[in-house]
């Protein structure tokens, strides 16, 4: 069954969940609190790849419609103490979209300790992290709706759990671009959104220090190579006073990184990453990074369409990658 | 006697201690327990109320209530008992002594790792973390002779190699690698093979073995381009 992902006005969008249909949808906090009560999910964020190329925009929102469950998906918030269940409540076949709200407890914990939750890796993760525009950054606080109740929350996160058929599987797969560049090696002794002190090439060194005196492009992430899947850890900030780099996601300790190697044209390397057109995408989101730093306001990534967000989720945490969801037969 | 009363005694939480809170939607077939010390009364007609925390909240796995998990959230005692209380736990342990104290004995008794998790619905971290303490003199208890489970005597029909077979281990401690184009399978065996340098336990080791290829045989349909391999190697 064709999967719905597209930019619609409130309206399309009401008429859609009044008709009974289950959604994901992302929006601006205004736009999103124009819609019905029904059965959604939501999270706010204004920055969208759209079929007619990335936008920003305040009105309309993306929705995301889910087919294909056995029985109706449920949709339920889950705080910090209880997000550690989240793939083990998950149904056995099937998978869950996972929304949590930007700088929320929520987000610091999952990003930390999601490998490790109960579960993890055996059921299909997906999702991303909510947001506000940037002009509104410290003004307003990210948000996630549960669209059963109508409740917004700026801490919780809102999860739909969907059970497929038994000859139905859910598969998620990333794109990303960045691999490891020829730079030093660079490990960490703690896990952290932060870090100052670390190994570089196995002698002591301080992250701080070494981007700024090597003139390192903080556009480009650290980058690890999980078994062949490349995990990015953004730059979101150095302090040069106290000699510390905040990142968007942690880094761990016992994980090799590299600063990524450049990527020239982020446009004309993804189309070649993408998957092919015929294969039916259930979900997308790429990250808002990649929308800033390769400039893709008014540029179309192929096929793929979806929110452009604050962090993506494929199993756990990943920074400027696209995530996307295939549901196979 | 109440029924609140009736948990207490099974859960062997005596005087001065209570349950002070209850929650059973933290988790699914999860029941907390919030376990407090009575405060003295202050006067004849107040009832029994709980005395303030000092000091930070601690959490461990207690026994099972039926087939519910049930973890206590509890306050360390200022001064700490003589006899250690059985719904309570050791820092840096994840099992209540009651529970340590039955896991333990399933130990004594022969039952595997891979069995007490299934039994007692334990995470394996949890497990592996309260036998690494073990294997670090972090507990008083210590394993028996060491536990083998024996290959599968039933035909199957998964191509999936048996989890005794010595390419899981393989696999886990990097002597292969397998062409990988599932992303969980990716994480997945990153996360083990971090894992697996650091654990010497045979048990253990094998634990992880065996989740490996439980996740092998949950994802099989999904892992054909992987499984080839694995079968390939396994028959080296």
């Amino acid at each position: 069954m064709k999967t719905t992902q597209a930019l619609i006005s409130v309206a399309s969008a009401s008429e859609l969940i009044r008709s009974g249909k289950t959604l994901s949808i992302a929006g601006d906090e205004s736009a999103l609190r124009q819609l019905p009560l029904g059965n959604w999910i939501g999270g706010t964020i204004p920055y969208f790849m759209a079929s007619s190329g990335g936008t920003v925009n305040r009105e309309d929102v993306f929705v995301t419609e889910v087919n294909d469950f056995i029985s109706q998906p449920e949709l339920r918030f889950y705080d910090e103490s209880s997000l550690s269940q989240i793939c083990r409540n998950a149904p056995e076949n099937g998978y869950s979209v996972v929304i949590i709200p930007a700088f929320s407890d929520c987000h610091a914990s999952f990003a930390a300790n999601a490998p490790n939750y109960e579960d993890m890796y055996m059921k299909p993760l997906i999702g991303w992290i909510a947001g506000v525009h940037l002009d509104d950054l410290g003004k307003i606080k990210p948000k996630v709706v549960l669209g059963t109740s109508g409740e917004f929350s700026e801490e919780c996160t809102v999860v739909m759990d969907v059970a497929l058929p038994s000859d139905k599987f859910a598969q998620i797969d990333i794109v990303n671009l960045f691999r490891p560049g020829t730079g030093p090696c660079i490990t960490f002794d703690d896990t952290g959104f932060s870090a100052g002190t670390c190994q570089i090439n196995g002698a002591p060194g301080n992250l701080a220090d070494y981007l700024l005196n090597d003139s390192i492009d903080t556009r480009l992430p650290l980058v690890a190579d999980y078994s062949g899947a490349m995990i990015n850890v953004s730059i979101k900030s150095i302090d040069k006073s106290s000699k510390r780099v905040e990142f968007y996601a942690p880094v761990f300790p016992g994980v090799e990184y590299r600063i990524a190697a450049p990527v020239n044209d982020y446009l004309d390397a993804i189309q070649s990453a993408l998957p092919k057109a015929n294969k039916e995408i259930s979900f997308s989101c790429n990250c808002i990074l990649n929308f800033l730093y390769s400039d893709l306001e008014g540029k179309r990534t192929g096929h793929i369409t979806g929110p452009m967000t604050f962090g993506e989720i494929g199993y756990q945490l990943l920074n400027q990658t696209m995530v996307y969801l295939t549901i196979i037969e | 006697m109440k029924p609140e009363d009736m948990l207490r005694q099974a859960l062997e939480i005596e005087a001065p201690w209570h349950i002070s809170r209850m929650r059973n939607d933290l988790g699914k077939q999860q029941i907390d327990l919030w376990i407090a010390q009575e405060a003295p009364r202050s006067a004849w007609f107040f009832g029994a109320k709980s005395s303030s925390p000092q000091g930070n909240e601690r959490i461990w796995r207690h026994v099972n209530i039926g087939k519910a998990r049930c973890i206590v959230h509890a306050v360390p005692p200022s001064a700490p008992n003589q006899q250690p209380l059985p719904w309570f736990g050791e820092t840096d342990q994840p099992f209540t002594h009651a529970l340590a104290r039955q896991i333990a004995g399933m130990f004594m008794e022969g039952v595997s790792f891979q069995a007490i998790c299934s039994l007692l619905d334990i995470p394996v971290a949890e497990l592996w973390k309260f036998k690494h303490n073990l294997d670090n003199g972090k507990a008083g208890l210590s394993s028996p002779q060491a536990v083998r489970t024996a290959p599968s005597t039933e035909p199957s029909n998964s191509a999936v190699p048996e989890a005794v077979d010595p390419v899981w281990e393989k696999l886990l401690d990097g002597s292969i690698n397998l062409d990988i184009h599932a992303l969980s399978l990716k994480l997945l065996l990153t996360k083990f093979r971090e894992q697996f340098l650091l654990i010497t336990d045979a048990d253990v080791r094998m634990l992880k073995t065996h989740e490996m290829q439980r996740y092998f045989v949950r994802h099989e349909k999904l892992l054909g381009h992987e499984l080839t391999q694995l079968v390939q190697l396994a028959g080296l």
